[in-house]
């Protein structure tokens, strides 16, 4: 365990609020309005804290705990990202497999959540959580087979830390797929436009927001905080792809980090005032075609 | 081999006991318990023993049969199973006493507990037999004890019907497995495991048809994809404890085979690997999707284990793959992956299966889309169910995880090591495709079936909580689900005895799986991740208010119960997608959406077989008459024909 690492990560959790603020501050600039303010959610997450919470008489214990569940299963899978550059805080021969099976704990408590509340608004979203789940999980190991395939090593930190730098100017056109691949991804784990719309309420067309829609006060803080945190493990595993960095000091590091974070709230801000939502049904082909991408990477490493 | 058998001697004098002392029901439950845990004990013991490293004799019996001496014995495979075994079926046993009592007359209910008895005894059996002749005496008493146990509600229809599928299916596998045995046996000495193996290296034609025998025999059991047409409606029909032991336990003895098959002959050919995991991914992608389709809780849960036998399919495979393209530690990983797996779906696939007996025996229904709400009367049920979930979705911190991760990191560490065979880690992307249907299907399982509300008014009436001796078993399982994926470091190192065999290495004290580290480390990420949310949501919500209202209905009308997401709705866009394989038809009507599901395999492929065989035959019928005269006549046909073949091949005999 290295003081950088630890060091990067605590940045990261300091700073992940914000990234979401960049995507909507983008957006609402395209748009020619002024827009909130970028540290909007820190101020929600503030106020929410203060807050206490209501319950669904219909809910159990399992409503309760499902959002601390969310938190923890995402602060662990933060664990496993080589965040400065060369190596995270843990690791293990394997542990990209952890790091899918905790986004995906993640979800199965948040989708469990929805359905304690016995409305039908909030077991749609939960349906559609998990179908779109289905299609970006084998698209998320696709782009991760091909790194594994193109630095051979097993590990989230082999993978995108030091091997990844010697790897790109071998592979470099696999690489560039799999970065659009898992930028795609990012769209879709993170419910954003054109696979879901953050910016409604109170609409049938939504998937994240209606899954929530009963959480309150600290709870509903702890999904905020943890949904800015999968925004932003996301970007940081897009920046490290395409900007492996290794032998930097960690102030460079980590501001290469944050620079490229916030370069990717930017583009899903862009997207999101280029593109209009896709209807429910073509999102899978949306996530079919970002599999297929990350599989042509696979065939031009064994080609 | 003393304990083993004075264990198998105890569990049978306990049925013996269930039976003879019928009349007083309460007496008889807790002695037919008492000898049953302590057989178990006594067979857990030195099966533990010899994954810790022990070696233990073998017992020789002589015998007048054909097939040389009968041998029992326990090595780390046996072991491994024996433990299982042991741990599922005295779960099932304490259950099933408390499931059964007060439901049928008395009589029947002892019966059913010498026949469990019976069947946990053959199962031990089986997997301590290392000679061909035992080992198939105790597979046909393991079919037969399971059969009389499927239909122990044979007043149900479908019940019957399910028990005849069961006993063709099986007998059909069980004919390749003598065919499998013969063959081999041909130019061995005798029958005994030992000589078998001394046949290898086999010729090549010789080790494909053993191979194919094995595959159908074995696989028909183990219940993959296309063989696995018995295996839903025989598990739904049986008494839950049963379901729980045919599931957790007796469809793990097709893996077992196959994986004394692998044992025995070496080095298996490299195609064998490949079909294994081809066999693998088509199971376990389809056998999910179809669980998709389910609405009978023991239906949805029975094509899990389908699933899941293709999870395990896949570790072999993997596996078969490494010892063949020479890299020792990817058939390592692949076998211990395979190996845990099998033992941690006996366990929280029992526990599921417990776990729906409760329902079932609190609320008298099976359609998950007529229940809901149950956690709030059926809380430790709830609670245990949540458990078994996660483990069989494969999510940390739970065992289901664990095993995935050793299949899944056999595929990749293949992927970066091995010249040919790279390929494979194609596999990896089946696998994450499973692990994501199997989420959506526990969430519309348990999300259905626990949260929410109550579907329909009077389920939601006098339904309590499940007896002690229900609870207990349940609680058992999922706490040794828990541990094994909160410290899989416990089981790493016999993990690697069998694996180590199964790849036919000699165990490594210090490399490959041994290594402990890995595992650690993830025990460590979980806890401080949970610590750290634990407590953040402790500190935060101390002297909070927590008022309670009805569920926010954006301002609508307040939902009613009827306006809950039912579980057809939850898998409809999935079964949309997967609407090529999944073999669903819908109900759409203003009032009514619903969807029916019928299984490909059983009506399109095995029941237009059976028709066609029935017509051919009613075509050979009108020479059945019954007529004396008739059958006359066909003899004296026969003898002449037989003398006129005579006559033309010039009187030799």
């Amino acid at each position: 365990m290295n003081v950088n690492a630890l060091l990067t990560l605590a940045v990261l959790l300091l700073a992940a609020p914000a990234v979401p603020g960049i995507a909507v501050r983008t957006k609402s600039m395209l748009s020619g309005r002024r827009g909130a303010p970028v540290l909007q959610l820190y101020y929600d997450i503030a106020k929410l804290l203060r807050k206490g919470s209501v319950y669904s008489t219909t809910s159990t214990w399992v409503f309760r705990i499902g959002p601390w569940v969310v938190l923890a299963a995402l602060l662990a899978a933060t664990l496993l990202l080589p965040l400065d550059g060369t190596r995270a805080v843990l690791r293990f021969e394997g542990d990209l497999v952890a790091f899918a099976g905790l986004l995906a704990l993640g979800r199965f408590a948040l989708v469990l959540c929805g359905l304690d509340t016995g409305s039908s608004f909030e077991g749609m979203g939960a349906s559609r959580e998990v179908t779109i789940a289905v299609f970006a999980e084998p698209a998320l190991f696709l782009c991760f087979i091909t790194l594994v395939l193109a630095t051979g090593d097993v590990s989230m930190s082999g993978m995108l830390g030091a091997p990844l730098v010697e790897a790109w100017p071998r592979a470099a056109a696999s690489l560039t797929l799999v970065g659009i691949s898992l930028f795609v991804l990012l769209l879709a784990e993170n419910s954003r436009v054109p696979v879901d719309d953050p910016a409604t309420h109170l609409e049938l067309t939504m998937i994240h927001e209606v899954i929530v829609l009963d959480h309150s006060g600290p709870d509903l803080a702890a999904i905020l905080y943890a949904s800015a945190l999968k925004l932003s493990v996301f970007g940081a595993l897009v920046v490290s792809v395409f900007a492996p960095r290794t032998g930097l000091g960690p102030v460079a590091s980590i501001a290469i980090l944050l620079a490229g974070i916030g370069l990717v709230a930017v583009a899903v801000g862009i997207v999101e005032s280029l593109t209009a939502r896709l209807r429910l049904n073509r999102v899978p082909q949306l996530l079919v075609g970002a599999a297929v991408l990350a599989a042509f990477g696979i065939i031009l490493l064994l080609g | 081999m003393i304990l083993v058998t004075a264990g198998l001697v105890l569990m049978l004098a306990g049925g013996a006991f269930a039976v003879s002392l019928r009349r007083w029901p309460l007496l008889a439950g807790r002695v037919y318990l008492g000898f049953f845990l302590l057989g178990g004990l006594s067979t857990a013991i030195p099966a533990a023993a010899v994954l810790a490293g022990a070696t233990l004799p073998e017992l020789r019996l002589a015998t007048n049969v054909p097939g040389g001496e009968w041998v029992f014995g326990l090595d780390p495979l046996s072991a491994l199973f024996v433990l299982a075994i042991a741990g599922v079926g005295s779960c099932a046993a304490i259950y099933g006493v408390s499931y059964l009592a007060g439901g049928r007359s008395a009589g029947r209910v002892a019966t059913a507990h010498a026949i469990l008895a019976l069947l946990v005894a053959a199962l031990m059996a089986v997997v301590i037999a290392q000679a061909a002749v035992p080992f198939l005496i105790a597979w046909e008493f393991m079919a037969i004890t399971a059969y009389l146990l499927i239909v122990y509600e044979a007043d149900r229809p479908d019940v019957r019907h399910a028990g005849i599928l069961y006993l063709v299916a099986t007998h059909a596998g069980t004919l390749a497995l003598f065919a499998l045995f013969a063959l081999w046996g041909n130019g061995a000495r005798d029958l005994t495991f030992a000589s078998l193996a001394q046949r290898a290296p086999l010729p090549a034609a010789t080790a494909t048809f053993l191979l194919v025998l094995a595959f159908f025999g074995f696989g028909m059991k183990a219940g993959m994809v296309p063989l696995h047409f018995w295996l839903p409606s025989a598990h739904a029909a049986a008494p839950s404890h049963v379901s729980a032991v045919l599931s957790g336990v007796m469809i793990k003895m097709g893996i077992y085979g196959l994986m004394r098959v692998i044992v025995l002959m070496g080095a298996p050919p490299v195609w064998a690997g490949w079909v294994l995991l081809g066999l693998g991914v088509v199971s376990g992608l389809l056998g999910v999707v179809w669980a998709l389709t389910q609405h009978e809780i023991k239906r949805l849960l029975a094509y899990h284990s389908v699933e899941n036998i293709g999870i395990i399919l896949l570790g072999l495979g993997a596996g078969i793959l490494g010892m063949s393209y020479g890299h020792p530690l990817v058939a390592v990983l692949g076998f211990a992956g395979a190996a845990l797996h099998t033992m941690n779906h006996a366990l929280f696939k029992s526990l599921l299966f417990l776990g729906a007996g409760s329902v079932i025996h609190a609320t008298m229904k099976r359609d998950i889309d007529k229940l809901g709400g149950l956690a709030r009367s059926m809380p430790v049920t709830a609670a245990v169910f949540l458990v078994g979930s996660v483990a069989i979705v494969g999510l940390p911190p739970l065992n289901g995880f664990i095993s995935e991760w050793l299949v899944m990191r056999a595929l990749l560490v293949g992927a970066t090591n091995m010249e040919r065979g790279r390929l494979a880690v194609l596999a990896v992307v089946g696998l994450a495709l499973i692990g994501a249907l199997a989420l959506a299907c526990f969430a519309k399982v348990t999300g259905i079936l626990f949260l929410g509300t109550a579907r329909e008014k009077e389920s939601a009436g006098n339904v309590h909580e499940s007896p002690r001796g229900m609870v207990g078993p349940m609680v058992a399982l999922a706490g040794a689900c828990i541990a094994i994926g909160m410290a899989p470091v416990l089981v790493m190192r016999p993990l690697s005895r069998v694996a180590y065999m199964l790849a036919g290495l000699q165990a490594d004290p210090r490399g490959g799986l041994a290594d402990a580290a890995p595992a650690t480390a993830l025990s460590v990420l979980l806890a401080i991740g949970f610590v750290v949310a634990a407590g953040l949501a402790i500190v935060i919500r101390r002297g909070r208010s927590r008022p309670r209202a009805g569920t926010w209905s954006c301002g609508h009308a307040p939902a009613t119960p009827r306006m809950q997401y039912t579980a057809s709705s939850f898998a409809s866009p999935l079964l949309l997608a997967f609407r090529g394989v999944a073999g669903v038809h819908v109900t759409r009507t203003a009032q009514e959406f619903a969807t029916h599901t019928r299984d490909p395999v059983l009506e399109g492929v095995v029941f237009r077989a059976s028709r066609w065989v029935r017509a051919t035959s009613d075509r050979l019928r009108p020479i059945q008459k019954g007529r004396l005269s008739l059958y006359l006549l066909y003899i004296v046909a026969t003898l002449v024909a037989l003398l006129g073949w005579l006559l033309l091949t010039g009187m030799e005999p």
